[in-house]
């Protein structure tokens, strides 16, 4: 079963979580602050982190972007607030989904077990789009030779899009495929996902090639 | 003030002497005996000019030219007295004409709004009274906001405390609930637990969907939405299977998915709740009072019906129409919620009772709230209440 490394400097929130996603099946590894979950994140061997947003010292935001400087692992935002703002800052660091407290174990579950799920291979073989070669196999990006860090949300939103190129994809289709979110989930996980895709894999992200805005319907990928 | 009317009354009787003066030295030049007689029954010239019958004499030429004078410095005495009473007027006018604009300015909510006096008479006192006036409605209404505001903060701050230890609560209440040592009584407290637990989550989420939309912070995330599609989902979703729809296929607007979802879920919620079986729900495109095509949705129950007393509070926050019912699973916001989310989109609700029984609640939503900037539009519009949505 999965770790979770849980970051939430609430001792009661962060004994109550952790209670809850051991008895999901969860190994656990709890963190009380961001410090502790950058230098702790290595050993833990996490495959995925909740992270609460507000933190002494470094803050969510901050960990979630120091994490995935060096990392793919996924990180699913812990928001007290559920603020707009706060939803949208974290999605720009790189989180790869949200929950607002207080969350329900099985909604917290569904997630993590859908952000983990994103990293499974599929055996089809190499494809090149322009100078973008996507192997689906070993899940490896490249851009004209160079390899492409991606987290795993990034990854399989390009692997959905460019599955069916020239489809184009309503952004409710897309968080049902990636985020496996009901049809109300927020549409911005999308977008940010996309600003993000967009600026590892386009060169010129003001005039994308591979991942295109259809306005009012979507994203698609290509025509390369 | 005064003293500018009398001098500008001096001025004008001067004048009229003046010209007066004038006119009988240039008449008696003439000596013209009973003309006066003529200008009452006619000139003479002017019954030649009628009647050109041969032989009559023609007008007197000298007679002619005094009258055309006359004419001329009456003319002309009435253009000066004409203009000196304008002159003599606008130092009053002016100032009454720029105190009304600003009471007009105030009462259209501008309170700035602030008049520079001039002079010491007593336009001059009543322009300065104006402006203390104004002052003191600005202080008062800006310490009235002040407050409210600080009063909508509290609610929100508190609604955001309660969250972290609803946190832990909500993450192990499950796992007392499902304990299987737990029997008889125990077993029940902690079922009860459980279920205030949830509705305590479904208050302070409620609480703090409203503050969101008090401080102005909640947003418009639209999308081109098929409204049979949103309609099913929503029914499907909470398992209202009872819930009859009458919704033309391929019917389209540009909404906010989710605020559209929790719209249509508390009116049909409260439909299930407080009225009777079956309720409707029916959608369909209406044109407004400008003729602009609206998306107007229909939210029927066949129950008693809203007391027509209640009808302009039902959208009011914690109004409960049947003051002998303790609680009910809803938080109390539901329709205050619905009726902000509408709002938002630039629509409203109305609440009523349908001629045949049960009460009826029609959303009415532009079809296309915002332009379109991208797959999605962002966009955040403050939403503050006003009296005369809620009427029947």
């Amino acid at each position: 079963m999965a770790t979770v490394l849980l970051v939430e400097d609430d001792p009661a929130a962060r004994q109550g979580l952790e209670l809850a996603l051991r008895r999901l099946g969860y190994g656990v590894h709890a963190a009380e602050t961001g410090e502790a979950a950058l230098r702790d994140v290595r050993d833990a061997a996490a495959d995925v982190v909740v992270l609460d947003v507000m933190l002494p010292g470094l803050d969510g935001f901050e960990v979630c972007r120091q994490l995935h400087r060096g990392s793919d692992i996924p990180v699913i935002m812990l928001t007290a607030r559920g603020d707009d703002l706060d939803i949208v800052a974290g999605l720009e660091a790189g989180a790869d989904d949200y929950v607002v407290k207080p969350v329900e174990p099985r909604v917290l579950d569904a997630r993590i077990r859908a952000v983990i799920r994103r990293t499974a291979r599929t055996g089809s073989p190499a494809e090149t789009y322009g100078e973008l070669m996507i192997d689906r196999g070993s899940l490896i990006v490249r851009r004209a030779g160079q390899d492409i860090l991606l987290t795993p949300t990034e990854l399989r939103l390009l692997l959905v899009l460019s599955g069916s190129p020239r489809q184009v994809f309503s952004r409710e289709q897309l968080l049902d495929l990636v985020w496996e979110h009901d049809y109300l989930g927020d549409s911005r996980l999308v977008d940010a996902c996309v600003q993000r895709l967009r600026a590892k894999i386009e060169t010129d992200t003001s005039e994308p090639r591979y991942i295109q805005t259809v306005r009012g319907f979507g994203y698609r990928f290509g025509p390369v | 003030m005064r003293t500018r009317l009398v001098i500008a009354f001096i001025i004008v009787a001067l004048l009229s002497a003046l010209a007066s003066s004038w006119f009988h030295t240039l008449i008696g030049a003439y000596r013209l005996p009973g003309w006066l007689d003529d200008v009452i029954v006619g000139p003479g010239w002017l019954q030649g000019l009628v009647h050109t019958a041969p032989g009559q004499a023609a007008p007197h030429p000298v007679r002619h030219t005094a009258l055309l004078f006359f004419g001329v410095a009456a003319g002309l005495l009435l253009a000066i007295i004409t203009t000196f009473a304008i002159a003599a007027s606008r130092p009053v006018l002016l100032p009454v004409r720029r105190l009304a604009r600003a009471a007009q300015r105030m009462s259209g909510g501008d309170l700035s709004v602030r008049i520079q006096p001039r002079g010491r008479d007593e336009l001059a006192q009543l322009v300065t009274s104006f402006n203390g006036m104004a002052s003191a409605l600005e202080d008062k209404m800006g310490a009235l906001q002040q407050m409210e505001a600080r009063a909508r903060q509290f609610a929100g701050d508190v609604s955001h405390e309660l969250r972290t230890p609803l946190t832990a609560m909500t993450a192990v209440v499950g796992i007392l609930h499902e304990h299987p040592g737990l029997t008889g009584d125990a077993a029940a407290a902690a079922g009860l637990v459980q279920q205030e637990v949830q509705h305590l989550n479904r208050l302070v989420e409620d609480l703090i969907e409203i503050s969101r939309f008090d401080a102005g912070t909640a947003q418009l995330v639209t999308d081109e939405t098929d409204v049979a599609n949103a309609v099913g989902q929503c029914l499907r979703t909470r398992g209202w299977s009872n819930v009859g729809t009458d919704v033309p296929a391929g019917l389209t607007a540009r909404l906010d998915r989710r605020r559209f979802d929790v719209v249509l879920a508390n009116l049909v919620g409260n439909a299930l709740r407080h009225g009777g079986l079956p309720v409707t729900v029916k959608a369909g495109i209406q044109a407004d009072d400008q003729g602009d095509e609206q998306l107007a949705m229909e939210v029927r129950d066949h129950g008693v019906g809203l007391r027509p007393a209640a009808i302009p509070y039902v959208f009011d926050r914690f109004y409960k129409a049947d003051t002998a019912r303790a609680r009910s699973d809803g938080s109390g916001l539901g329709l205050a919620i619905a009726w902000e989310n509408a709002r938002l989109h630039g629509g409203h609700i109305q609440a009523g009772n349908h001629p045949d029984g049960g009460a009826v609640f029609t959303v009415s939503l532009p079809l296309n709230t915002m332009a379109a900037s991208g797959p999605g539009t962002h966009s955040a519009a403050s939403a503050s209440r006003s009296a005369d949505a809620a009427g029947p």
